[in-house]
This record gives structure tokens, C-alpha cells and sequence, in this order.
């Protein structure tokens, strides 16, 4: 994936670059606004990488000016502010995700591979895995053709590692996006509703779907 | 002093009053010599209309030599008219102490005889026979002399009052200077370095007396919110030296002991976690002091506090139930009250996870909401060994940690964050605590404006 990183300190911005050259994503570097401003009009990219604070001309205007040209490249925003304030600007000026400084690593690939999936088709009605079939009206999650009764909260963790099938959620993408919790709790929050998950849909299977990936997070994979 | 006081507002408003006293004083002046004047002057024509009918009817009753009697008793008594004259035809003076003149009827006034600069008479003139002429008139002299002791009395009872208003003025503009001085004087010693300064206030509920009593809070307010960033500063100093040690620690002895590959990598590993530690506590710390500068409130939004615990219920019942506690809702129906869903979320997570992790297995653990007057109160429980109460005013501080929960991991910036939440949402927020068993923090909100 062609991705364009917008972002004044060099040192992050190495650092960031070679994190996702290595998982074979092509990455262009702008130092300021308004030249990333410009590259992102002209260029076909997969996503933007913006950071909050850059010279002459800010990221949150700079999403805001791409948006209302009508660009829907999808947009992670950057910031070195712990502020709930500045998730909530970027996500209204129009980018698709946040991420605070500093972050692993493994979070921004998790997060830039979860955003640039959405130019693709309309929401399903029914996401399937392997033998695993979600059927979003119904509400009713079949495993080899066998029911399999889930929670509330278990079946928004399915449903929506289901919808990045295939790739790495994190641990605090699964926090603020099943549960809406935008803080790093004490407790196992994740763990407990994982395990819970997955005594019910994947254990004691053949084959199990959601993996864990150690230090990083889980992943759901159908093959 | 003497020109400084004159740019003061107690003397400008002072001179202006002056000037508006003066100003009516000056019309006061004007109408009552008008009356005066027209008074006296009424009362001239009135005596020598009188004087010239006594005259006609002595004439009338016993001819010209009795006319010239009466005019001569007149002239003899006081309070009659001054001047007299009786003349037939154009010249011939008969009676009086005028010389004759053009016989002229009516009310008009006639030059002074003999010619006296600057004084008039004034009179009425008539004929009292067809060919018989008297005038009967008094000296304006009189008229005059009462118009200037009226005018003399007003000048100087005004120029009395002026000047005692001029002197009020500049009393009250001295003592305005001078309470201006203090404060003045007291923010140059604040500036200085003297930070518990405050002006004095004299207790008399005057505007002045508000004015500084208003500055003195502030100044209290802002002496409060410097400890507090003296306190922070100093907590962060001392609590941030400790996990950065050991991060050092372990850095040290990794160069020194570690003799293979895999032996770095873990090393590696704990010291990343150990700086995500650091970065995380920086982070709570950053939370705190934005949420304590208020400027959250904006965000303000109407949401209900019981489908938000419930959502939160359902999120930590598993997680209390893996760590063998119980946890129960007890919500009565829909609370709705303005705040940030978001931070609101935090400050419950926190005190359910506290009641949580720092209790025995086994412990239960309550939500719980219930109305109070115009305030939601919500409260989580537990039926734990709870805080030896001399604790409990310090749990809200940073960094605070119960010696039993040292050994945990956690800075004791949980329930300062509470705090700082609750105090953003104006929320009252109180430890109960029954004894020796059971512990429990309430969280009091008022209602959203549109529900009470």
C-alpha cells in the first residue's frame, strides 16, 4: 500500500517509516503542511499519516481542507497530547482514527491496515470465517452449522474482530471500539471477554479462528 | 498629591456636582431678583396711584387748595410716594418738590431731578381736571439696593456651599486615592514576591470593599492552584524517580549480566514496559491537570447515568467474576444529567476497578443509583475490610497509596482522577464507610437543567 506520512520531527518519522516499509507498505515522507497538502491532493494513496502539530499550516486543517475538496483518502491522525479533546477535533475534522504519542509500533500497523479497509463494499448482513457465520439481523452466530448462544458484549468483540478479519486488533482498539473506553484499564477487561469468547466459539473446535499475538493483540483468521 | 487628586473619579464626580450646584444657584439668582424687582417696582405704582386719587378727591371735594394740602401731607409722611408735582397747563408748577414738566399720563419712569447719574423715578402720571396735571412717584433707589443685598446673599451662601462641596470632594477622592494606593501597594509586594499579600478591606460593604475582597479570592485561587503545581511538581519529582530507577536498573543490569541473545531481548522487553509504565503515568498526570483546568466542560452533553453503569456492569462483571468477586447493579430507572460520557465512563471504571483489585475474593461489589433531592447519586460498594478512616481524606491525592497496597502496581493517581472528574462535573464526592467492614464512594451530580 502506497502511504503518505505527514510529519515534522524526523526522528518519528524514520521511525515510522521503517516500521511500515518492513511490513511492505510504500511510504512517502512531507515534512510540512502545506506540502503534504499538496501530495495527498495529487497522489493515490491507501492513507495519510498527519500529525496534529506541523509547520505553516496544521493537521486538523489540513484533514478538514482534504475533506471538503471532497478527498476520502482515510486519514490516522497523530499527536503528541494525551487530550480527549484532540481525539474528538480529529475524529470531527474527518480522519478515520487517532493514535497518541507515543505508541508501539505494532499499533499504528494494526490501526493503518484497519482504517484502509474501508472503501470497501457496504456492510454485510452475514460475516463469515472458516465455518464461523455472524448473521448481524438475527443477531445469531452459527459455528459448523451448531448455535452458539454469546453475550451482548461477546458478540460486539465478534462482530467486530469479524470485520477485521485477518488482521491484528490490538488490545486498545478493541477497548475503544467494542466498549467505547478510551483509557488503559487496571483490570483484564480484554482478556476475560476474549477467553469468554472463545471457550463458547473456539475451543473444543477442530481448528481455532482467533489467535493471540503475544505483546500486540489477537487476530481472527479463516484460513 | 494636589494634582494627582485632581484626575481622580471621586474629585471629577465631586466637580461636576459643583458645577451643576453652581449652574442652579446661578437661575435661582436670576428668577428671584426678576421677582423681587417686578415686586417692588408693583408696589412704587401702586403707592402713587393711591397718592393721585387721595389728591383728585381732595380736589374734587374742596378745590385746588386742598389737592396741594394733601400733596404736602404726603410729602411729610413716610412710606408715601417720594416725589409730588401739580401743574396747570404745560408750565406752571403749583404744588410739590418736582420742577415742571410735559404733563405725560400712564406709568413711566423719569429721569432723577437735578440730574442725579444713574437714578430714576418712577411714577404715574394723570390729570385730575382738564387742565390740571399731578405725578406721584418714588426713587427706583430702594428697588435697587434690595436687588443687591439679595444677590450679595446668594453669591456668598453659594460660595460657601461650593466651596464645602469642593472640600467633600476632595475628601472623598483623598480617601479613594489613598485605598487605591493599597491596593496598588499590596499587588506591587504580590509581584514582589510577598504571595500572601492581601489587601485590607475595612468591613464597611462599600463598592471598594468588594472590589478587593473580589481580588483577595482571587488571589486565594490562584495562591491554591501554585501549591497545587508545587505539590504536583514535587510529587512528580519524587514518584517518577522511582520507576525510571529501576528502568535503569534493569538497563544496568542487562550490560552487565545478560550472556545471550535471549537474555537481551527480555531485557528489552521489560525495559519497554517499564517506559510505557513511565509514559503511561505521565500520561494519567497530563489527564489529571487538564481535567482539573476545566476546559472539558464544553464537551458537556445530556446523558443518561444509568445505561451508561449498565454498559459498565456488563463490561466488568466477567472481569469481577474471574477475580472471584461479585459484582451487582442496583439502577432505578433513566438519570439523566449533563457531563462527558467519556470521562464519566473513567471515574466509575476506576472506583469499580479499585473495589476490584483491592479487595480479598469473595468481596461484592455494588453499583448503585438513586435520587437525592436534585442529584443523582452514584455509588459503588463493597463489603471489603475498607480504608482505616484516617486515610480516607487523603486517598483523593496524587500519588497516594495505602502502605497494604503498595506492593500492587497502580501510582495512587486513580481516585485523584475521580476527583478531578467529579469536581469538573460539580459533583459531591464522599467516602462512607461503615466500621471496620465495608467501604463505599458516592458520586453526587445534578440532574440535567431540562429533567429538575
Amino acid at each position: 500500500m502506497k502511504i503518505l506520512l505527514i510529519e515534522d520531527d524526523p526522528e518519528t518519522a524514520d521511525h515510522i517509516c521503517h516500521a511500515l516499509r518492513a511490513h511492505g507498505h510504500d511510504v512517502e515522507e512531507k515534512r510540512t503542511g502545506p506540502q503534504g497538502l499538496d501530495s495527498a491532493r495529487g497522489g493515490q494513496y491507501a492513507a495519510l499519516i498527519v500529525d496534529r502539530m506541523l509547520p505553516d499550516l496544521d493537521g486538523l486543517s489540513l484533514v478538514r481542507q482534504l475533506r471538503s475538496e471532497g478527498l476520502q483518502t482515510p486519514v490516522l491522525f497523530l499527536t503528541t497530547m494525551t487530550g480527549i479533546d484532540d481525539r474528538v477535533a480529529g475524529l470531527n475534522a474527518g480522519a478515520d482514527d487517532y493514535l497518541a504519542k507515543p505508541f508501539a509500533l505494532a499499533e499504528l500497523v494494526a490501526r493503518i491496515n484497519a482504517i484502509t479497509r474501508r472503501g470497501e463494499p457496504g456492510p454485510p448482513v452475514i460475516l463469515r470465517a472458516a465455518d464461523l457465520e455472524m448473521d448481524l439481523i438475527r443477531r445469531a452466530v452459527h459455528r459448523g452449522g451448531k448455535p452458539v448462544d454469546l453475550q451482548p458484549q461477546e458478540f460486539r468483540l465478534l462482530e467486530y474482530m469479524l470485520r477485521n478479519l485477518g488482521r491484528v486488533v490490538t488490545r486498545s482498539m478493541l477497548l475503544e471500539n467494542v466498549w467505547d473506553l478510551h483509557f488503559d484499564p487496571r483490570t483484564n477487561i480484554v482478556e476475560t471477554h476474549m477467553s469468554r469468547l472463545r471457550t463458547k466459539m473456539d475451543r473444543g473446535y477442530e481448528r481455532e479462528l482467533i489467535h493471540t499475538i503475544r505483546g500486540n493483540g489477537y487476530i481472527l483468521r479463516a484460513d | 498629591m494636589p494634582i494627582r487628586i485632581f484626575h481622580t473619579e471621586g474629585f471629577r464626580i465631586a466637580a461636576i456636582f459643583v458645577a451643576i450646584f453652581a449652574l442652579s444657584v446661578a437661575i435661582l439668582a436670576v428668577v428671584t431678583l426678576e421677582v423681587v424687582d417686578q415686586e417692588l417696582r408693583g408696589q412704587i405704582v401702586q403707592f402713587a396711584a393711591a397718592d393721585i386719587g387721595s389728591v383728585k378727591d381732595g380736589y374734587r371735594t374742596e378745590g385746588e387748595e386742598e389737592a396741594r394740602e394733601v400733596i404736602g401731607q404726603r410729602l411729610a409722611t413716610p412710606g408715601a410716594s417720594d416725589f409730588f408735582l401739580l401743574q396747570r397747563g404745560v408750565s406752571t408748577k403749583l404744588a410739590g418738590n418736582m420742577p415742571p414738566m410735559a404733563p405725560r399720563t400712564g406709568t413711566f419712569p423719569l429721569p432723577y431731578p437735578g440730574g442725579a447719574a444713574g437714578r430714576t423715578i418712577l411714577g404715574v402720571g394723570a390729570f385730575i381736571a382738564p387742565d390740571l396735571y399731578v405725578f406721584s412717584g418714588s426713587d427706583l433707589r430702594s428697588a435697587q439696593m434690595a436687588r443687591q443685598r439679595i444677590l450679595r446673599t446668594l453669591i456668598w451662601v453659594s460660595a460657601g456651599a461650593l466651596a464645602l462641596a469642593l472640600l467633600g470632594g476632595l475628601i472623598v477622592s483623598r480617601s479613594f486615592l489613598r485605598r487605591a494606593d493599597e491596593i496598588a501597594t499590596t499587588c506591587r509586594a504580590i509581584m514582589a514576591g510577598k504571595l500572601a499579600s492581601r489587601i485590607p478591606v475595612r468591613g464597611t460593604e462599600d463598592e471598594l470593599d468588594r472590589l478587593s475582597e473580589t481580588i483577595n479570592a482571587m488571589l486565594d485561587r490562584i495562591a491554591a492552584l501554585m501549591d497545587n503545581l508545587k505539590q504536583i511538581t514535587n510529587d512528580i519529582a519524587h514518584d517518577l524517580r522511582t520507576p525510571v530507577t529501576h528502568l535503569r536498573h534493569r538497563l544496568e543490569r542487562a550490560r552487565d549480566q545478560s550472556g545471550s541473545v535471549e537474555d537481551y531481548d527480555q531485557a528489552l522487553e521489560a525495559a519497554i514496559g517499564a517506559s510505557d509504565d513511565i509514559l503511561a503515568l505521565f500520561g494519567a498526570l497530563l489527564r489529571i491537570a487538564q481535567i482539573e483546568g476545566g476546559a472539558r466542560r464544553a464537551a458537556f452533553a445530556p446523558l443518561d447515568l444509568s445505561s451508561l453503569l449498565a454498559q459498565l456492569g456488563d463490561v466488568f462483571g466477567p472481569v469481577a467474576e474471574d477475580a472471584r468477586h461479585h459484582l451487582s447493579l442496583s439502577l432505578n430507572g433513566p438519570a439523566i444529567v449533563s457531563g462527558d460520557r467519556e470521562l464519566l465512563t473513567q471515574a466509575f471504571s476506576n472506583l469499580i476497578e479499585n473495589a476490584i483489585l483491592h479487595t480479598p475474593a469473595g468481596t461484592i461489589v455494588t453499583i448503585s443509583l438513586c435520587r437525592e433531592n436534585d442529584d443523582a447519586v452514584v455509588t459503588v460498594s463493597d463489603d471489603g475490610p475498607g480504608v482505616p478512616p484516617g486515610e480516607h481524606q487523603k486517598l483523593f491525592q496524587r500519588f497516594y497509596r495505602l502502605e497494604a497496597s503498595r506492593t500492587r502496581p497502580g501510582y495512587g493517581l486513580g481516585l485523584a482522577l475521580v476527583a478531578a472528574i467529579g469536581e469538573l462535573h460539580e459533583a459531591r464526592t464522599t467516602i462512607h464507610q461503615t466500621d471496620g467492614k465495608g467501604f463505599s464512594i458516592s458520586l453526587q451530580l445534578p440532574f440535567a437543567s431540562q429533567t429538575s
